[in-house]
């Protein structure tokens, strides 16, 4: 029982990580109150430009930075069109997916195939001894390290300075932000450039560290799966890795099953990560809550005179 | 630098200025890939055009792939209209795929004029409820559509490779994933001697009962008229929840439309190459026509025939296929922020005289 | 009333367009047009230059399928009176329909069509265009100018397994597989059979990933194996995300489509490849000669050179090289025995009988799992 666990535990951690990093920078996108369905295409611009660089330069960290870098413009472009130009955010957010894949597979053609220096596995010293808890947290590359601090980074960034705290004012109420001297249109352009560098960062390390290579479709559906998983971490970034490491398991869960011989069809089992987040989503509503959405999540803001 | 002003009335014929200079934006961009990869511009745009309007074979081609385009992007329309973003459409192609596939196999003896209706049905019936499902957990539990319906997109693919994998394998197929092909009375045929099929004319009565419906009737009217569903169903005393489920039936039924036409006319039988991302597009299509039927037929058109010149760059300069989303995203994007100066406009900031 | 302008352009454009398109197609001489970036067109079979046109489901770059398709085309292209073109990404269906109907209305004499989906938009085409040639992969429909070609790729199957049969320590091997369709549950088959040759205890695993091109997922898949005690990793896949993994877990690994080691070398044993080339650059020397002949199934093998393995891994000791060698040879032959009985299925009953050998309709239909597989197809 335990050598099927402990994998799968460790494989979770591995699967859910770029998932927890385009999350929190979603996160941090809409609690600024603007929508962005684009994760996906940001991803994949931020694995081709965190491959490219690493290949051209050699240092993996160069080539993370640079995928953080990407996912930073594809946001302002995102934030250009719906917080200067209005533009509707779930369309434009839509139109960013499309160009952004369109961009990566267009220029990733001469990459197909090769191998990048990136980040690989190794054991954290002293903490990957403890029995259990080690093998499955801490026999990981670094930038899984890293995101086991990014959530707390988050939750201070938030909580405890003034910065965080009036992006959340500007998330909830732009006008009366605005009344009191905020500038809301800059703090949102913040939380889109700075959600956008996290959802880099995630595409960064499929290319980097969860594979070392590049090719098409390497963020594989998990860009919209973080925009759900926003929604089921009631905007806070503990149950954000709740949400994440949830569905990595799932997803090595199914492949785990297929592997010890199950007779369940193949089709049916990759349905489960989906099936997962809507269930996932009824429960988060179920529970009577009301969602704590940032009020004007998904509005403009018009241009005062 | 620039003073914002909101006009007092929309800008008239702002939206095709805005298309117009968006298509000009983006084709000037994409140019400048073409450049990148050391390929003449002007060549380039000459074969874009050819490819998508310079033959009879090309619009030909353009007209078949506008026919599920339109289709999808009419049930897109009507749900965005409402503000419920039903990202859905391919899932809903799907099942109606799935439908109609259920019928001609089941019944492939029955004349055409029986079976091809009972195709219709059951493919607005799968298609309707696939979207109803989103539809209900939205009014039910709040769960938001945009994500139902997306996540309702990787199943309804899974199932259909589930179905074509199994039960519905084609014995004769040699074991490929594919379904029988379909008997001569499920089958739409093209008209006259072309390859257009008949599903050209299907698009334009839905087309046009859908603006006839928008336009006469009163809940159409309402509908037409503005974006915010609650003050809508208070107009047409129904209550919100039952125009929100009408809404999203009537969107995955279109969609489902769709892929009932595609599967008969185009493939003849179901398999999974079925899905080329029709519900995606629709969206893009949707929002440039501005949620309107009429506007969607031209504009269906058009991205139809993007697409099929963009096939012609390949075949002729050996550009990436990925060119074309380059293109449908820059013009989306493009068209985004035109819209801004449909409802304000620029004044230099000079003197403070008013 | 602009409403009304509006509808009447809409309702006579698509009245135009329907009379036009009703009317049937313009005569072919609109052909001459189009730009010519490669060289001169010229007419038919007589012509000095061989227009040979080639269409992909995925992006050559995949260092897949496709490449290896492409590099089949640049072996033709590298003949000095060829011109070739190609097409990738093209989706099933009504799309890949379209792309090859410009293809001979371009005037190229042959056309490779290199995915099974492509197989019915083919031979509609090929019944438009009679005086055009046509190869399509994988398929099983031909016509008067439609030949379908494949290869024997099982044979590189068969001796990659018998490899990994040799190598293996736990007895488990892993197989990372995309679709249950027939070419891949046969070349699974070839690797079973080939490693329980070499050794009968070997059991070998599978897992689908639904996709041929996405290599996270198939990372994945590749560890779950690894993490159910298999220590060489298979696949029939394109991207080389498998070799990674079993490379960092320290197991051994098999590629696809073309050598993967540069991407595993410590973990690469072998890998069965495609090689494409000679067998095009002959159905195009038998175009000019005009002796190409339509109406066949071509199931190319190593005999033919289409399929072969990559050099074995330095880790593979010389008394397994030897013996691989020596069937490597007896199928460079023409000796192919590989699914000759006593095979039997999972269940454990005889399908192919003692002194039979399976003929090509059955192996090219195959659905079933040898014994010794574990998984389901499906």
């Amino acid at each position: 029982m335990w050598e099927f666990l402990i994998p799968l535990l460790a494989a979770t951690v591995q699967s859910g990580t770029p998932i927890l990093y385009a999350t929190l920078g979603e996160m941090m996108t809409e609690k600024g109150g603007v929508l962005n369905l684009g994760v996906e295409g940001m991803m994949s611009v931020a694995a081709l430009a965190a491959f490219w660089t690493s290949l051209t330069t050699g240092s993996p960290w160069l080539g993370f930075i640079a995928g953080g870098v990407a996912g930073m413009g594809m946001g302002a472009l995102h934030g250009f069109v719906c917080i200067s130009c209005l533009g509707n955010q779930v369309v434009s957010g839509l139109a960013i997916t499309i160009l952004g894949l369109g961009l990566t597979n267009f220029f990733g053609v001469p990459f197909v195939g090769l191998p990048a220096p990136g980040f690989n596995p190794f054991d954290f010293p002293i903490l990957s001894q403890i029995p259990v808890l080690g093998e499955i947290f801490f026999k990981h590359d670094m930038l899984v390290y890293i995101s086991f601090v990014v959530p707390v980074l988050f939750w201070f960034f938030f909580r405890r300075t003034s910065l965080g705290m009036h992006v959340t004012a500007t998330g909830e109420m732009p006008q009366a932000a605005g009344a009191a001297g905020l500038k809301p249109r800059v703090l949102r352009y913040f939380a889109v450039v700075g959600g956008g560098f996290l959802i880099g960062l995630g595409g960064a390390y499929l290319s980097l560290a969860y594979t070392h290579l590049w090719t098409n479709g390497l963020s594989g559906g998990r860009g919209w799966i973080a925009v759900a998983l926003v929604i089921f971490a009631f905007w806070r970034p503990g149950r954000a890795v709740v949400g994440a490491y949830l569905f990595g398991g799932v997803m090595a869960f199914q492949l785990r099953l297929q592997a010890m011989g199950t007779n369940l069809p193949s089709s049916l089992l990759l349905m489960l990560p989906y099936v997962l987040t809507i269930l996932v989503l009824i429960l988060s509503a179920w529970r009577g809550r009301r969602i704590d959405a940032p009020a004007a999540l998904g509005t403009n803001i018009e241009p005062e005179g | 630098m620039f003073k914002i002003i909101k006009r007092e009335e929309p800008w008239k014929w702002g939206a095709l200025v805005i298309l117009l200079g968006a298509l000009l934006f983006s084709l000037a961009v994409s140019a400048l890939l073409l450049v990148g990869q050391g390929k003449d511009v002007f060549e380039g745009l000459n074969i874009l055009w050819q490819g998508s309007f310079g033959h009879l074979w090309a619009l030909e081609g353009a007209l078949l792939k506008a026919i599920p385009l339109f289709l999808c992007s009419l049930g897109v329309a009507v749900a965005f209209r409402m503000q419920i973003w039903n990202i859905g459409a391919e899932g809903q192609f799907a099942l109606g795929a799935i439908g109609a596939t259920w019928m001609a196999l089941s019944f492939p003896d029955l004349p055409a004029v029986i079976l091809m209706p009972l195709m219709f049905i059951m493919a607005f019936i799968l298609g309707g409820t696939w979207a109803l499902i989103p539809a209900i957990l939205k009014l039910k539990l709040r769960v938001n559509e945009i994500i139902s319906t997306l996540m309702l997109n990787y199943i309804a693919i899974l199932l259909l490779d589930y179905l074509v994998f199994g039960v519905w394998k084609d014995p004769t197929s040699f074991g490929f994933p594919m379904t029988s092909e379909f008997s001569s009375n499920a089958i739409i045929h093209g008209i006259g001697g072309s390859k257009v099929h008949w599903g050209l004319l299907f698009c334009f009565v839905v087309g046009v009962g859908l603006w006839a419906f928008m336009r006469f009737t009163r809940l159409g009217y309402e509908l037409q008229a503005s974006g915010e569903g609650a003050r809508v169903a208070k107009y047409a005393k129904i209550r919100y929840g039952m125009l929100v489920m009408f809404v999203m039936c009537l969107s995955g039924g279109f969609a489902g439309w769709a892929g009932c036409v595609e599967t008969s006319a185009v493939l003849n039988r179901l398999q999974p190459s079925l899905m080329v991302g029709y519900g995606y597009t629709a969206i893009v299509v949707a929002w440039l026509a501005r949620l309107e039927p009429l506007n969607i037929a031209f504009a269906s058109f058009l991205l139809a025939a993007l697409r099929v010149g963009v096939e012609n760059l390949q075949l002729e300069l050996q550009i990436p296929a990925a060119y074309g989303s380059i293109l449908e995203g820059l013009i989306l994007l493009s068209v985004l922020a035109g819209q801004f100066f449909l409802t304000y406009k620029l004044e230099p900031k000079r003197s403070q005289v008013k | 009333m602009k409403k009304m302008l509006k509808l009447f352009v809409a309702f006579a454009a698509m009245a135009l367009l329907l009379s036009l398109v009703a009317c049937g197609e313009a005569p072919q001489e609109k052909k001459a047009e189009e730009p010519a970036v490669e060289k001169a067109e010229a007419p038919k079979e007589e012509s000095k230059n061989i227009k040979a046109g080639f269409v992909y489901v995925s992006p050559v770059g995949d260092a897949g399928y496709s490449y290896a398709h492409d590099l089949g085309r640049k072996a033709v292209d590298a003949l000095d009176y060829t011109t070739t073109a190609f097409v990738e990404s093209v989706p099933e269906g009504a799309d890949s329909e379209r792309v090859i109907r410009n293809m001979a209305r371009k005037g190229f004499d042959i056309i490779f069509t290199t995915s099974f989906g492509y197989m019915d938009p083919t031979i509609k085409v090929a019944k438009e265009f009679p005086e055009v040639d046509f190869m399509h992969c994988s398929g099983f429909k031909k016509a008067e100018n439609v030949n379908n070609y494949f290869g024997r790729i099982y044979q590189s199957r068969y001796l990659t397994g018998m490899v990994s049969g040799a190598m293996t320590k736990t007895n488990k091997l892993g197989y990372v597989a995309a679709f249950p369709i027939p070419e891949v549950i046969r070349g699974i088959n070839a690797f079973a059979l080939g490693a329980r040759e070499v050794n009968p205890d070997a059991e070998i695993r599978v897992v689908w990933t639904k996709t041929w091109y996405d290599p996270a997922l198939e990372k994945d898949a590749a560890k779950s194996l690894l993490d159910a005690g298999c220590d060489v990793i298979a696949q029939h896949q394109d991207s080389p995300a498998p070799q990674e993994a079993a490379q960092e877990a320290g197991a051994y690994s098999v590629g696809y489509n073309s050598d993967m080691s540069s991407f595993a070398p410590k973990a690469h044993l072998t890998s069965a490849i495609w090689n494409w080339g000679p067998m095009y650059v002959k159905m195009i020397e038998q175009v000019k000669n005009g002796t190409w002949k339509g109406d066949q199934s071509m199931w190319w093998s190593m005999q033919d050179g289409v399929v072969d393995i990559a050099p074995m891994g330095p880790m593979v000791p010389e008394d397994v090289k030897a013996k691989v060698n020596a069937r490597k040879a007896e199928l460079k032959s023409g000796k192919d025995t590989i699914f000759a009985g006593p095979i039997k299925n999972q269940k454990g009953e005889v399908v192919i009988a003692e002194g039979t050998t399976a003929p090509d309709g059955d192996l090219l239909g195959m659905t079933w799992f040898v014994e010794g597989v574990v998984g389901t197809t499906e």
